[in-house]
């Protein structure tokens, strides 16, 4: 079975190795990284991931604006995309799910269960 | 002394019975002599015609014969008469034939043929007796009678007369002096009296009215005076009398103006005093008005300004003379926030200012005359006068823009640290993850040790940040309790799942036990908080004891209870636990890795609901915490009573409907769906005007009010009721989460009204009082029909 690709979008050098890496270590996938959300898109559409976990704060283009911008086009739009922020609020959330990402994962996270998560979120076994 | 006597009463009197003696003596006297002069003529006049017929029948034939013997022999019958002094027989031709003459007198030497009858001269009577022979005269009888003996005698006579006459003026003068003094006496003694009186002022004495001589009319003259003594000294008595009771009155009077006098004059000073104070409080509430920071408009009964304060105006930008003319509404206050129109009938402010009612808006806008608008928070009162009347509203508001700014800094500050202090920990806590995992290699054992430390404190480090926000944003409101109904049961086992772990590293068991309980809340705070209080329990727990998990429905919420057998809380802690920060033990925090906050938050949750937490020592050890959530309303409904159906079916009464005022949309749609089922029509309003305008157009049998409505609160609505008649006496239930004080009470009557507490008053007892008040009002309703 073909290892699954992720892509990780986030302004944070730290984060996106630290997702990385455990994603790498906990679940074998290959995980490309953008530092940003033009970045971002160019990547997802050259390398259409499986999913991509994009952090909903960044300068310049944000996570919603990034999505709406991967959602218009014809190559990434079925791309699942699963917003990572630090904002939990129930408010927040509704708002963000009904952008239409597939979940939203809470920072920080847990390195060790974020595959977990991901996976329960997408359904993926 | 004598004219003097005179003029004396008694001199009067004597004088009187003198004269009157002498003027009788002297009448009676001239009465006697009268009468003799007459009888006396009269008889002689007689006598004299006697004679000279008796005469003449004699003369006739000594005439005839020329017998002067015979003549002379009937003339000597006069010697009889010595008052007849002469007497002459003449002839025809008048010479005298015969003469008879005893006195002075001498017959006269002729006589005129024609002389006849009686002649009365001085001191004599005459008489002319023609004799006639076949009545031709023959001869004349000539007789005179001398009558100054009769002269005479009257001069003897009046000698006699003051003879007499001294006599009895002698003895009347003596009777008279006697006698007068019967008169005189009661008089004179009157007179002395009166002269008394008069002198003396003494109107006390009295004239004697014992004189025996006294007449009745001098009696009662004295009687008189004596009366009219009395009467003047009554009369004195009495001016007396009114002249002391009008000195009295006078000094009275005189003394009330004085003080009457002296009151005008503090009332004077008062008024000045007064004047002085209301001119400086003038001064100082205008001082007040000018200094206030915040905008003051006053407006009229038209909701048109008539007061601008110096901060209103800058705030506005207007002067008062802009502000005329139009309502408050259209100045300033025409558009929303967003810049859409505001219709004026749907304006609060315009609506609180015309019903007299209060309002407080904590967030709108208001415009400035050049098109910008600046946040606002601010307040309408009605102004009354001091007869109760409305006489306008002060509508007093303050910019908020600062504070929206703060409020603004504060949310970003919060947001800023929920972002910037958690994406470093985010990476931190990525990392020494995956180095204690030992996926990037063996670690030496102290290595571990270090990285597990990292790891917990970077963990509790993100609860802490998490745990502050949450914190700040339900106790500051900002975030919403999406409330809905919630199973007691299942949130205490989603609970205790999530902890299941914790509990199997501390070797505790959590025994949940079978509770029901439809609950009205947020069930993700509800967990939540019993995840924090389940959290707790497991962290004092030692190991091998159990941590209870247990609740009980109660008359209108739900009782949750978790029980440890840890070591327990002392007694004056237990109130203060719940403060932020507050630890049993100083060491707890870090030894069990809590953040100080949980118990806080769990506070301000179930505060949120309109519950209550508290704690409580655990029997036989440990500690129990107890915490109340308000039940939700039975949204399965029994079927409608007999009674009710019957009332609603019965055509000659309008269908019931309820008007259920609540802002809470999803609790109004279990109260609204629920009543509904029983067949009760229900008209919904979210915000005070809405219930207000609904309740005129509707005219409900019922309402059922929450207090704190979003823009005027509940007993805004009541007055704005009170103030129609009809809708004044509608039925009212008061469903509030907060509780109401008698004082809050009176204010929230209108017809029959019920007080029900949401937290103490399940939905289903809540349902009982609607229909019970709406059975009432029906038959009441009924009885009235019937009646009619």
């Amino acid at each position: 079975m073909q290892p699954r690709q992720l892509l990780v979008i986030d302004d944070e050098d730290d984060i996106r190795e630290v997702a990385r890496m455990s994603l790498e270590l906990t679940e074998n996938w290959i995980v490309n990284t953008a530092n940003g959300g033009a970045a971002g898109i160019a990547l997802a559409r050259s390398m259409k991931p499986d999913a991509i976990l994009l952090d909903v704060m960044m300068p310049d283009l944000d996570g919603p604006s990034t999505f709406r911008a991967l959602q218009d086009h014809a190559g990434t739009m079925l791309i699942p995309v699963i917003f990572l922020t630090a904002k939990v609020q129930a408010a927040d959330r509704q708002k963000y799910m009904a952008l239409g990402v597939r979940g939203i994962i809470a920072k920080p996270f847990d390195p060790l269960t974020l595959g977990t998560q991901i996976k329960e979120v997408l359904s993926w076994q | 002394m004598t004219a003097r006597w005179k003029n004396s009463i008694r001199g009067k009197l004597t004088g009187i019975i003198m004269l009157i003696s002498t003027t009788a003596v002297l009448m009676a006297y001239t009465f006697s002599v009268v009468q003799d002069v007459v009888d006396n003529r009269l008889e002689l006049d007689e006598q004299l015609l006697a004679y000279g017929q008796l005469i003449g029948a004699h003369a006739e034939a000594a005439l005839r014969f020329d017998d002067k013997e015979a003549a002379i022999e009937a003339l000597s019958v006069l010697r009889t008469k010595p008052s007849i002094v002469a007497g002459t027989i003449y002839t025809a031709g008048g010479v005298p034939f015969a003469r008879y003459r005893t006195g002075p007198i001498a017959s006269p030497s002729s006589v005129h043929h024609a002389a006849n009858g009686l002649i009365h001269g001085h001191g004599r009577v005459e008489l002319f007796l023609p004799v006639t022979i076949d009545r031709e005269r023959v001869g004349t009888v000539y007789l005179a009678a001398d009558r100054r003996d009769l002269v005479a005698r009257m001069k003897e006579d009046a000698e006699f007369l003051v003879i007499i006459l001294l006599l009895c003026l002698t003895v009347a003068f003596i009777l008279a002096s006697r006698l007068q003094k019967r008169i005189s006496d009661p008089i004179v003694g009157l007179a002395r009296v009166a002269r008394n009186v008069s002198e003396h002022k003494d109107y006390s004495v009295r004239a004697s009215t014992n004189d025996s001589h006294a007449s009745y009319e001098i009696e009662n003259l004295v009687i008189g005076f004596n009366g009219m003594l009395a009467e003047i000294e009554q009369r004195d008595d009495r001016l007396l009398l009114i002249q002391t009771h009008l000195e009295k009155t006078v000094a009275c009077r005189t003394e009330e103006l004085t003080v009457a006098n002296e009151e005008l004059l503090g009332a004077k000073n008062a008024a000045e005093k007064i004047a002085e104070v209301n001119a400086q409080l003038a001064r100082e509430s205008a001082l007040i008005l000018n200094s206030a920071t915040d905008g003051i408009i006053g407006v009229d009964l038209d909701t048109e300004p008539s007061f601008l304060n110096p901060a209103a105006a800058r705030m506005l930008g207007r002067s008062l003379n802009d502000l005329r003319g139009a309502s408050i509404h259209q100045l300033i206050h025409h558009s929303r926030a967003d810049g859409t129109p505001w219709p004026e009938g749907d304006c609060p402010l315009g609506q609180a200012i015309l019903h007299g009612e209060s309002l407080a808006v904590s967030d709108d806008t208001f415009w400035r005359s050049n098109g910008t608008s600046f946040p606002v928070e601010y307040s309408a009162t009605p102004m009354f006068d001091e007869h109760g009347k409305q006489r306008g509203a002060v509508v007093t508001f303050r910019d908020i823009t600062d504070r929206r700014a703060i409020e603004r800094l504060k949310s970003e500050f919060v947001s800023t640290v929920s972002h910037e202090l958690r994406t470093p920990l985010t990476s931190i806590r990525g990392a020494l993850g995956l180095l204690g995992s030992g996926l990037l290699g063996p670690m030496a054992e102290k290595g571990q040790r270090m990285l597990e430390i990292a790891v917990s404190n970077t963990d509790r480090l993100i609860r802490l940040i998490n745990d502050m926000l949450d914190l700040e944003r339900i106790g500051s409101g900002k975030v919403e309790l999406a409330r809905q109904p919630v199973d007691a049961h299942t949130v205490m086992v989603q609970a205790s799942e999530g902890l299941q772990s914790i509990a199997a590293q501390a070797g505790v068991r959590v025994v949940i036990e079978p509770a029901s309980g439809n609950l009205w809340g947020d069930s993700d705070r509800i967990i939540q908080t019993l995840t924090n209080l389940i959290g707790n329990a497991i962290k004092f727990s030692p190991r091998d004891t159990t941590v209870t998990v247990s609740g009980t429905a109660r008359a209108a919420d739900f009782a949750f209870s978790v029980a440890d057998q840890g070591r327990g809380i002392p007694p004056e802690k237990l109130e203060t636990i719940f403060e932020r920060f507050s630890q049993v033990d100083a060491s707890d925090s870090r030894d069990k890795g809590g953040t100080g906050l949980g118990l806080a938050i769990c506070q301000t949750i179930v505060t949120a609901h309109g519950g209550r937490i508290w704690a409580e020592k655990n029997e036989p050890a440990g500690s129990r915490f107890r915490f109340t959530i308000p039940l939700a309303p039975a949204i399965t409904a029994p079927p409608a009573s007999e009674s009710l159906a019957s009332g609603i079916t019965d055509p000659t009464i309008k269908a019931p409907a309820i008007l259920v005022v609540e802002d809470d949309l999803d609790l109004a749609r279990v109260m609204t769906t629920s009543l509904q089922a029983r067949g009760i029509r229900t008209i919904h309003a979210a915000t005070g005007s809405d219930a207000i305008r609904l309740c005129r157009q509707h005219e409900p049998s019922l309402i059922v009010l929450d207090l704190g409505l979003p823009d005027i609160d509940g007993f805004a609505v009541v007055r704005a009721l009170k103030a129609n008649a009809t809708l004044s006496r509608l039925p009212l239930i008061v469903y509030s989460a907060l509780e109401v004080d008698k004082a809050e009470q009176a204010r929230l009557r209108l017809g029959p009204t019920e007080f029900l507490t949401k937290s103490r008053c399940s939905l289903p007892d809540f349902e009982a009082h609607v229909v019970r008040l709406l059975e009432n009002v029906t038959n009441q309703k009924k009885e009235e029909l019937n009646a009619a």
